[in-house]
């Protein structure tokens, strides 16, 4: 027990009494996520901004007697044109094309004689509008005069032509929409966190491991300094716990650090819209924060297991990395699967399966549906295979072969 | 008392070592049944060329590598079996031990003492007296990392004295040192012969291994040639000094066949 302590603080004390890894491994990530999100936010925002304020260049040919008015009468800011039809449209395609102009509506000659001329049978008349979808002021222009101008335009000349609209209407569907949505608004709201978070949670945990479990093993064995260890009279079984010890308790906080950081900067790339399922975090019972923790620590363990595992068998640092990242790829990928596979039925015993059931069981977690039977699989699975990795790291702890390369 | 019989110690070689040593057996024999005895109030040197195995044999005592052959037993304890008690006993220092660089002399010296199960007041009690000795107070709050290299050694022979060991296994101590650090520890070395313990050190020095050894064992090849006090290393080499002799025996067990 002296041993297992003694080793955890001496892993503790070293990351500890680097500033440059406390930096790197604690603060930079939360610095950098924060000034991500605040970006991506700002740019986000600043685009709607410019997009709202621009008034589009638009073109109309052959505009029918008082389109004009009609649309001042509705308020649309635009700086519009007027066009005969004998002037050459190739002009002013080309500025579409090129950006400056954003909008063309050609309306055919002899438009308002054609549909007050109409009788069943004859043809219809077509407005036709020419716009650039890779330029966002463009194609804000068009669905601005698409949805709402030319619809509106096209109701009044209805309206002008059969006298009562609601003559035409049979029913409606839903004219206060929000009225009609029956949910359980946590439950609902989940669901979307819950696609996210398992996700997030399964590849976020692995990044601590990942950093500090190579250098407190391979970087040991390299320096020499692990040797030093091994020469003192402790069993190697504390050595091999009194580090993954350690490495767990640094993984954890460098996880809460990634989880604060993203709960405080992700409202930011929001910048003042609403975020529902970070709401409902709060809401989370006890016994679902509780299961959320054990299954994060049994995650957490079996992560540091495997890295040392790999890091102990490494001859160099370099040669651990390589191969430690294609199991990061694993990772995320089982991450990535209970994002897709949604809450469709999961057998039992795949929950056994150590960070894919750890993923389903959070994702459940978090909509409420985990079972008892579910949990406990999840947790029994990941703590056995973590504990035969223990083992083997131990036996190898005692390997020459390993240790020395002997 | 350190008793090793007929040790041998043989590397299985990857083919990366293969290679690099040019050879197309993939076994390496490093030690080549030793036969040693050590024993209390006396220093024992392993003199030898280098690759000659004095660094297998030391590490076979202090339980970092099991004998491929043979046994060792160290204060009547065998190094395979009863490891953890050997460790106990023991302090061992070689070139490839290094301590923890961004940690101090006082940071390293507290972990093992725990490590070896000692109480604060005894490490403290003995940092005093080791941080003392080896003139390591000026530096024991500094970073290893930004010692010197006779400081780093001075260092990790404090921390290897923590626990007060019966029995001290040093690999080349005054490697890389000064004249003046390297006789610090030999005359450290001889106190604790005085204090009755144990000493074996591996040198290829000559003049170290005439002043310091009482007795001495030639290895050359993994394969003991020769023991006794320098007197009957000379009598019977017919050498004039210690390197004299040691010529005289690499001349005539250097030979191919025995590589
Ligand atoms: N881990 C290893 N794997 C394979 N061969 C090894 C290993 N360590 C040492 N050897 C070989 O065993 C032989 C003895 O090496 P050892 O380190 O014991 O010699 P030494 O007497 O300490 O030499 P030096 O004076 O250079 O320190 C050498 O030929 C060396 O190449
Ligand atoms: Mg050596």
């Amino acid at each position: 027990m002296n041993g297992i302590r003694t080793v955890a603080g001496k892993e503790l004390a070293r990351v500890f009494g680097d500033k440059k890894l406390i930096f790197s491994l604690f603060i930079m990530p939360a610095v950098l996520m924060f000034v991500l999100y605040s970006l991506i936010g700002k740019a986000m925002g600043g685009m709607m901004d410019d997009i709202e304020k621009h008034v589009p260049s638009v073109y109309v040919q052959n505009a029918p007697e008082g389109f004009d008015e009609f649309t001042k009468s509705l308020e649309v800011d635009s700086e519009t044109t007027y066009l005969k039809s004998t002037d050459s449209l190739d002009d002013i395609k080309a500025n579409i094309k090129s950006g400056d102009a954003d909008l063309l509506i050609v309306f055919p000659e002899n438009f308002l004689e054609t549909v007050n001329g109409y009788s069943n049978g004859m043809e219809i008349p077509e407005v036709k509008t020419y716009y650039n979808p890779a330029e966002d002021y463009s194609s804000e222009a068009r669905s601005t005069y698409a949805n709402t101008l030319l619809t509106a335009y096209q109701q009044s000349l209805l309206a002008d032509r059969v006298g009562d609209l609601n003559s035409l209407t049979v029913f409606q569907v839903d004219l206060d929409e929000s009225t009609s949505i029956i949910t359980d608004e946590g439950k609902a709201s989940g669901k979307m966190l819950s696609m996210m978070l398992p996700y997030l949670i399964v590849m976020l945990l692995f990044t601590g491991p990942m950093s500090l479990g190579v250098d407190a093993i391979t970087g040991e064995k390299e320096r020499g300094t692990m040797a030093s260890m091994l020469v003192a009279p402790v069993k190697r079984s504390q050595i091999v716990v009194g580090k993954i010890i350690a490495l767990s308790l640094l993984s954890c906080l460098s996880a809460i650090v990634y989880a604060v950081s993203i709960i405080i900067s992700v409202p930011r790339m929001f910048n003042g819209m609403e975020v529902d399922g970070l709401a409902t975090s709060a809401s989370f019972s006890i016994l679902q924060m509780v299961q959320l923790l054990l299954i994060m620590l049994s995650l957490v363990y079996f992560y540091v297991a495997i890295v040392t595992l790999i890091a102990v068998f490494a001859k160099t640092a370099k040669e651990a990395g390589t191969y430690v990242s294609p199991v990061y790829i694993v990772v995320i990928v089982a991450g990535v699967l209970t994002m897709f596979s949604g809450n469709s039925e999961m057998q039992l015993p795949l929950f056994a399966i150590p960070v894919y059931g750890s993923a389903a069981a959070i994702q459940r977690v978090i909509t409420g549906e985990l079972t008892a039977a579910q949990f406990g699989t999840s947790i029994l699975g990941i703590v056995v295979v973590s504990t035969i990795l223990t083992a083997l790291i131990t036996k190898a702890f005692n390997s020459e072969k390993v240790m020395f390369n002997a | 008392m350190i008793q090793v019989n007929n040790l041998t110690k043989v590397y299985k070689l990857s083919k990366k070592q293969m290679a690099e040593q040019k050879t197309k057996k993939n076994m390496k024999k490093a030690v080549d049944n030793v036969d040693i005895k050590a024993v209390p109030g006396e220093i024992y040197g392993l003199l030898g060329p280098n690759g000659a195995g004095k660094t297998t044999t030391l590490r076979c005592i202090a339980t970092l590598l099991k004998p491929t052959e043979g046994d060792i037993s160290v204060c009547g304890l065998d190094t395979v079996t009863q490891s953890e008690g050997v460790r106990n006993k023991i302090a061992f220092l070689t070139n490839e031990i290094k301590l923890d660089p961004q940690f101090s002399p006082t940071y390293m010296f507290r972990f093992f003492g725990r490590l070896h199960g000692l109480t604060e007041a005894q490490i403290n009690e003995r940092m005093k007296v080791l941080f003392e000795q080896f003139g390591i107070t000026d530096f024991k709050d500094k970073k290893i990392d930004e010692l010197s290299t006779g400081m780093k050694q001075k260092a990790a022979i404090a921390v290897s004295l923590v626990h007060d060991p019966e029995v001290v296994i040093f690999d080349e101590p005054t490697n890389g040192l000064d004249i003046v650090t390297a006789r610090t520890v030999t005359d450290y070395l001889k106190e604790l012969r005085a204090q009755g313990k144990v000493v074996i050190v591996s040198t290829h020095i000559m003049t170290e291994a005439e002043k310091l050894c009482d007795r001495i064992g030639i290895i050359i090849n993994g394969q003991k040639v020769m023991e006794g006090t320098l007197s009957q290393i000379l009598t019977e080499t017919q050498g004039e000094d210690l390197e004299d002799a040691f010529f005289r025996l690499y001349e005539k067990y250097n030979t191919e066949e025995v590589r």
